[in-house]
């Protein structure tokens, strides 16, 4: 039974089996494809700096690249993963050699033969510019194509979440006779990629579109089926929506908060709404500022998460679409996350209690009053209305909060390279591994890295059993990381609110959805398995 | 008139210098990372960081930064956006033809309409008329361009469907000659009512005023004692010399509109100057919010010298002084 969700307008009720008959890819999904066609998606960015996402994890450069950039694999939506590229991979008893067996018979985009060379090629010179890979690179003993069919990574020590780091939204594939010798950089190819992915590169119209047409030599022939894939680029998301619903586009994603009005546009509208199987998180936190006082006392830090109610802000400002966060390893981390341990009970709303640790911390209500902070985050959606949830529950324990909204730049300069705050609160990608996005929250960062942990904490206990964690066994991996958890349950320099679900909107016209929306969290549609009737057309 | 040009060319060059120079400073005092924002959100890798920050020269001294950048624009070289990694003059050039496009259709209905609403309010014989029509013509005014714009969306293209919701015309065209013509104007009609809507207001509310003061002037008493008809006297004697502070306003405000409808842009998602500005500052690529600001300087010394061209064809008395 296929997994994925479709959300008609009675949303949370039609998520089973009744409403996946409903979905035209499904209902056709036998029929023989045709060619032809086009698919236009709109991307909310009208600026996209690069291509090339090596160089950049910003998400309309994602999404670009799932279309014309492939890698050695990737994962299905149940987190499974799938061989791209590599057709097999082996790790070596100690940990420290990993060799995978390299597809035999692709081409790139431009027709050049692809070969383990190529990949090695793309560790060596684009590793220490990928942000992914800066956890691994230094473990990095040698990266080798023994021949045309092989690559070898060779480490120094351990890292247990080396595979992950080679899927194909972090580890996308670079031609090496496009790039060698070159200023990979800056190079023209980053903003005119050449790729593996089902389609190749065709124009950039500054501000407008990004065109992309059929790749001749896929690897996975007769695939794609459709022409071109054209991304209208667009301000922001409520304009994708407004394109969406007047049938200007096929194709958005809308953030979690637009979900309603999307399900309400796609009554009137030909698309509907695909939930995707959220198996990397999205996780929504306060990080408080451990510099300052009264933050640096962890009663006033437990204090301040009994007194949030996090279901309100899951129903208020989520729509229902999101959970609580239940410990500093998501969920979604299911080899990893231990559902023992639950902020749910351990932080559970009781602003009772929260008054009672702050008394104990000695801050007593005086005048209705113990003591005012600064909550900062950025002036967009979700951030906002977080930040107003979370501004009234601390003000029912006496907190006087002034929520400071900011432009996202002059948030970063704040929270980031000031450490200008009291509180701040964001939503981090956790990616596939903790290594790729939950380590960053906790480990220490004594320098001012925007997006890495800006609270002050640091803690040789908490960064030794990240280490830990990261370099054991995989049958070892889960009690390393209920340690982690332990740890920051304990010290809390972050307060973990909503783990938010992900949504997609895609036009009734495409066959064989099902396969195409078989993506994690961070991938979306290659647009290699999807087709147009002729008629639609 | 060559002298005037000349001379307002002279001095719009400190002018142009004080601008690139106190927008360095802005830009400078402006919190920012043009590297992190190329990169999203996870931490930027400090190879690359360094890589880029030398290659585009970010964290040169300030003076050094000023003095580079005017030794360049002299040779024409308006800077490199590394944003869009391509020279921020080819980059202008792309974008303006569509923000040409786009304030040209508006003021050539906002000038007509704002004449003929401020004609009709000026010489309006029921005192009950004028008022209805200026106050209409102020709330619509008061009216912001962005609001307005959402408006025009939401009933022409989500309501009724009749028109596109954004862009410059369909990302898939198979039109032609005519057709084509037709099909851009679909996508033109809704950014162009509601600036032209906005300006349109401006000007009705200035002839208006200037209509009524030249009702006052005494070859109008005269024309009247001639016996010349009503509709005779609006055409040859007030909508004339009613047009000369219309001129300054619209001329004033179409340069300013060349330098980019900022928010109707943005709403409209039309890819002029005026989105690649908003994008130039969210990402911090300050080398393009510089060469905007500057042709959006020209163009408003341009279209200064333009309206004083108009003025003199329009007023003999200003040619015969000069």
């Amino acid at each position: 039974m296929p997994t994925s969700c479709i959300l008609r307008p009675t949303r949370r009720a039609l998520l089973a089996g009744a409403a996946l008959l409903a979905m035209p890819g499904l209902a056709l999904a036998q029929q023989t494809p045709v060619k032809g066609g086009t698919v236009i998606a709109a991307l909310a960015s009208t600026t996209i700096p690069n291509l090339n996402t090596q160089l950049t994890s910003a998400t309309p450069a994602l999404i670009v690249a799932d279309v014309w950039a492939d890698g050695l694999m990737t994962y299905d939506r149940d987190g499974k993963r799938i061989p791209r590229l590599a057709t097999s991979w082996e790790i070596s008893p100690d940990g420290k050699t990993y060799t995978f067996h390299i597809r035999e018979g692709v081409k790139w985009s431009d027709g050049q033969p692809f070969t383990a060379g190529d990949v090695a090629f793309t560790l060596n010179a684009f590793g220490k510019f990928n942000t992914y890979l800066t956890k691994m690179m230094p473990f990095v003993e040698s990266a080798t194509a023994p021949d045309d069919k092989t690559f070898v990574l060779q480490l120094k020590q351990p890292l247990t979440a080396t595979l992950d780091l080679f899927d194909k939204e972090v580890f996308p594939l670079m031609p090496r006779h496009i790039y060698e010798g070159k200023d990979v950089a800056t190079h023209p190819a980053n903003r005119a990629p050449v790729g593996l992915g089902p389609f190749k590169f065709e124009s950039w119209e500054n501000g407008r579109s990004i065109t992309f047409v059929r790749n001749p030599n896929y690897w996975q022939a007769p695939k794609p089926y459709l022409d071109s894939v054209i991304f209208a680029l667009v301000p922001n998301n409520q304009q994708a929506l407004n394109a969406m619903a007047n049938g200007e586009v096929q194709w958005f994603r809308p953030e979690v908060v637009q979900v309603p009005a999307t399900l309400q546009a796609a009554k009137k509208g030909n698309f509907h709404v695909v939930e995707i199987r959220n198996n990397a998180p999205e996780t929504a936190v306060v990080d408080i500022n451990l510099r300052r006082a009264p933050f640096d006392n962890v009663k006033v830090r437990q204090a301040l998460f009994h007194a949030i109610d996090r279901q309100r802000i899951v129903k208020d400002v989520y729509q229902g679409l999101a959970d609580t966060a239940k410990n500093a390893i998501p969920v979604q981390f299911t080899a990893l996350h231990d559902p023992a341990l639950s902020y749910d009970t351990l932080f559970a709303y009781d602003p009772a209690l929260a008054g009672r640790l702050l008394d104990e911390a000695g801050f007593p209500l005086k005048d209705g009053k113990r003591f005012s902070l600064e909550l900062t985050t950025i002036s967009a959606s979700p951030y906002d209305a977080i930040g107003q949830v979370v501004q009234a529950q601390w003000k029912a324990i006496g907190i006087e909060v002034k929520l400071t909204t900011l432009d996202n730049q002059l948030w970063v300069d704040k929270v980031y390279n000031k450490h200008d705050f009291d509180a701040s609160i964001i939503s981090l990608t956790g990616r596939s591994n903790p290594v790729l996005g939950v380590d960053r929250s906790f480990v220490c960062n004594q320098g001012n890295v925007p997006y890495a942990n800006p609270t002050g904490y640091c803690n040789p206990e908490f960064d030794k059993a990240a280490a830990d964690a990261a370099s054991a066994p995989l049958d070892k991996q889960k009690a390393l990381y209920r340690a982690y958890a332990d740890i920051v349950a304990r010290d809390l320099n972050q307060l973990a609110l909503t783990n938010a679900k992900a949504f997609e909107a895609v036009s009734n016209n495409f066959m064989n959805l099902d396969a195409q929306f078989n993506v994690a969290f961070n991938t979306h549609p290659n647009w290699a398995e999807a087709w147009l009737p002729k008629d639609k057309q | 008139m060559l002298r005037v040009a000349g001379r307002r060319a002279v001095w719009a060059l400190p002018l142009l210098l004080t601008i690139i120079v106190v927008m360095f400073c802005l830009l400078r005092a402006i919190p920012g990372d043009p590297v992190q924002a190329m990169v999203g959100d996870f931490p930027v890798p400090p190879a690359y960081r360094a890589l880029i920050e030398e290659k585009y020269h970010l964290n040169d001294p300030l003076p050094t930064q000023i003095v580079t950048y005017l030794g360049n624009i002299v040779s024409g070289d308006f800077g490199y956006s590394y944003q869009n990694q391509r020279p921020v003059i080819g980059l202008i050039l792309e974008r303006a033809p569509r923000t040409i496009l786009l304030a040209s259709a508006s003021f050539a209905i906002a000038i007509p309409l704002g004449l003929l609403l401020g004609v009709l309010a000026g010489t309006a014989r029921r005192p009950l008329a004028d008022k209805l029509l200026t106050t209409s013509a102020l709330i619509a005014y008061a009216i912001p361009t962005f609001w307005l714009g959402q408006l025009l969306v939401i009933v022409f293209a989500l309501q009724l469907g009749w028109l596109p919701t954004q862009g410059i015309g369909p990302m898939i065209s198979r039109a032609h000659g005519f057709a084509w013509i037709l099909e851009r104007l679909r996508y033109l009609a809704l950014p162009a009512l509601a600036f032209a809507i906005h300006e349109g207001m401006r000007i009705a509310r200035i002839s208006r005023a200037s209509v009524i003061d030249t009702l006052g002037q005494g070859y109008i008493v005269t024309a009247r004692a001639k016996g010349l008809t009503r509709g005779a006297i609006i055409r040859r004697h007030i909508l004339r010399n009613a047009s000369l502070p219309v001129v300054t306003i619209a001329g004033y405000a179409f340069g300013h509109a060349l330098g980019g409808a900022v928010l109707l842009e943005t709403v409209f998602a039309w890819p002029g100057v005026g989105l690649l500005l908003v994008d130039s500052i969210r990402l911090r690529d300050n080398m393009t919010v510089i060469g905007i600001v500057i042709v959006s300087a020209i163009a408003v010394v341009v279209m200064n010298l333009v309206v004083d061209v108009v003025y003199a064809l329009l007023d003999p008395r200003i040619r015969t002084a000069r």
